[in-house]
């Protein structure tokens, strides 16, 4: 049996008292063995002073120890409430967070959904609330199906988390009364900490528009290559047929000059009509208006197209007496304008037909407007509000004449868009046609002021 | 050796005058329409061997007007060259559906498309 060392002292001390009791006093050795019990007694308090010492100290580690753990506690019970005040500031920090994004989505114009992964509603934006006719304060957490009416989109949400594609593009049609708009439709997924897809999120831009531009634009190319194309086929055929010596004789080779000069006339003034178009709408065009005679003007082109109108067996007659300078306006524009009108008008009108050139000045309007009317053709009703769109064309009358279908488009831009005036058409069919416009008059102080700036240059 | 008759159709009147004077020019019988209504009626009446046709053409397009002769009798077959100056070309399925022998874009050569007219009433007659 081991002891430990603490113990050695008393044991020791023990054993000398004892060995006292078992021989020195039967022997009568009383002074020594009084001296080694003595000794042994002071071993014994010295053991006894050094357990107390021990328990002393230890007493005094567990006081440092239980200080200690006061402190910790201590620090702990402050360190919780600086973290209580801490979770109300982030909660507080989380619901601004919130209240920002929202506000971010709602100010955002495309139509925006965010749904859980159960399809429920999230977050939506007026866009969307409007697109889907859905109130975005009753609509939240409610499933899409009792929100949106096109299923498709609830479709392609659905396909789209359980792909967990990261991004899905589509094209969606929504149809109202009036229309067909088109939708570019982008979802994305929305994923957890743990990379779950927990929700996703839809966001619909109307690309109506754009796609109406594209439209117009691939039209616009499809005119131009067209129009472009047809003179220059016949210039390249029959320079191939001169080239290659298929004209019989001198008179068929002058033919062949011809058709090519003339086909180059039109090719000419096919680009002419694009870039003057084009310079209008860009505002590029250099404009000189100057105080102008409608009447003169008229007089002007009648006498221009006048030879050309009787080949065609068309008369032309002019109704307009007043002459004086009336309009600011670019004199060469509006002649164009009136060269414009009146080449059409001979175009539509059969053999024995009549064209009539009127101007007159209407002074509750304070405009002047001129009309020239014919007994041509006609144009449907339903072709009447597009007849001045750019490269329109009536398909009924497209075999009658030629034209690029930028003529009337280019009156339009001169008169509405350089002269603040407006373009106007009557139509019967089989009856004929009234095409004219109306010009602002010039107010008394501009025909003064122009005046000085004339006799000043 | 007989005459092939073709039909040349085009609201162009250059554009068929030019095609029609290198096809005679060349041993061909050439009819003219000015437009697909008129193109037809004269197919029905001439029975020509190879139609050219313009693809826009007021009243019946170059499209509209092989539709038609493909769903009349002695005309399932016949071959159509279409001349075109549309931007866009017309779609491969259509042109397949159709059987449409050739498509030319304008500007186009009047040696090129006579080369094509013979090669494919040759080709034909072979079949």
């Amino acid at each position: 049996m081991m002891f430990n060392k603490q113990y050695y002292p008393l044991i020791l001390g023990m054993s000398l008292i004892v060995l006292f009791v078992i021989l020195v006093i039967p022997l009568g050795g009383t002074s020594i063995m009084e001296s080694i019990v003595s000794l042994a007694a002071i071993g014994v308090v010295i053991w006894l002073g050094q357990q107390f010492l021990l328990k002393t100290k230890m007493f005094l580690v567990q006081i440092e120890s239980l200080k200690l753990d006061y402190k910790e506690q201590r620090d702990k019970a402050s360190q919780c409430s600086k973290d209580a005040k801490d979770s109300k500031l982030q909660v507080k920090l989380l619901q601004r967070q919130k209240r920002n994004t929202e506000a971010i989505v709602y100010s955002i114009s495309e139509a925006v959904i965010v749904t859980d992964a159960n399809e429920h509603l999230l977050m939506a934006n007026e866009a969307a609330g409007r697109l889907f006719g859905f109130d975005l304060k009753k609509s939240v957490y409610k499933p899409l199906d009792e929100l949106i009416g096109k299923k498709e989109l609830i479709s392609l949400i659905v396909k789209t988390r359980n792909s967990r594609a990261r991004h899905v593009k589509h094209e969606l049609q929504f149809e109202s009364e009036d229309n067909i708009y088109t939708y570019n439709c982008i979802i994305s997924c929305i994923y957890d900490e743990n990379n779950e897809v927990c929700g996703a999120i839809a966001v619909l831009h109307d690309m109506t528009k754009e796609k109406e531009i594209s439209q117009m634009k691939n039209d616009f190319v499809s005119h131009v290559s067209h129009e472009l194309k047809t003179p220059l086929a016949s210039i390249t055929a029959y320079s191939e047929m001169l080239v290659d010596g298929e004209a019989a004789d001198e008179k068929m080779r002058e033919e062949f000059y011809s058709i090519i000069q003339t086909q180059a006339q039109r090719l000419n003034c096919l680009i002419e009509d694009i870039l003057n178009v084009s310079r209008i709408e860009s505002g590029m065009i250099k404009i000189n208006k100057e105080p102008v005679s409608t009447a003169l003007l008229i007089h002007d082109a009648v006498q221009m197209i006048k030879s050309h109108a009787a080949e065609k067996g068309v008369t032309i007659e002019e109704q307009t007496a007043i002459v004086f300078d009336q309009v600011n306006a670019d004199k060469e524009m509006i002649s164009q304008v009136i060269i414009n009108l009146l080449s059409n008008a001979v175009k539509y009108t059969h053999k024995g037909g009549k064209i009539t050139v009127n101007s007159e000045i209407d002074e509750s309007e304070d405009v002047v407007r001129v009309s020239i009317t014919d007994t041509g053709v006609g144009i449907p009703p339903e072709n009447l509000p597009h007849i001045f769109e750019k490269f329109y064309r009536v398909k009924k009358n497209a075999g009658i004449a030629k034209g690029t279908g930028l003529g009337l488009n280019l009156v339009k831009q001169i008169v509405e868009k350089v002269h603040q005036g407006r373009v106007f058409v009557r139509s019967q069919v089989g009856k004929g046609s009234c095409f004219g416009f109306e010009l602002p008059l010039i107010v008394a102080e501009e025909t003064v002021e122009s005046d000085l700036v004339i006799r000043s240059k | 050796m007989e005459t092939r008759k073709v039909l040349v159709a085009d609201d162009e009147i250059h554009i068929v005058q030019v095609v029609a004077m290198k096809l005679r020019n060349n041993g061909f019988e050439v009819i003219t329409a000015d437009n697909g209504i008129d193109a037809y009626d004269r197919c029905c009446v001439e029975k020509p061997d190879i139609v050219v046709t313009d693809y826009q053409m007021p009243g019946m397009t170059g499209i509209e007007l092989v539709e038609k002769l493909r769903s009349t009798e002695g005309f399932e077959d016949i071959p159509v060259i279409i001349l075109t100056a549309r931007g866009f070309a017309i779609e491969q399925d259509q042109q397949e559906d159709l059987n449409i022998a050739e498509y030319l874009s304008k500007p186009f050569s009047p040696k090129e498309l006579l080369s094509h007219v013979e090669n494919i009433l040759k080709s034909s007659a072979v079949s």
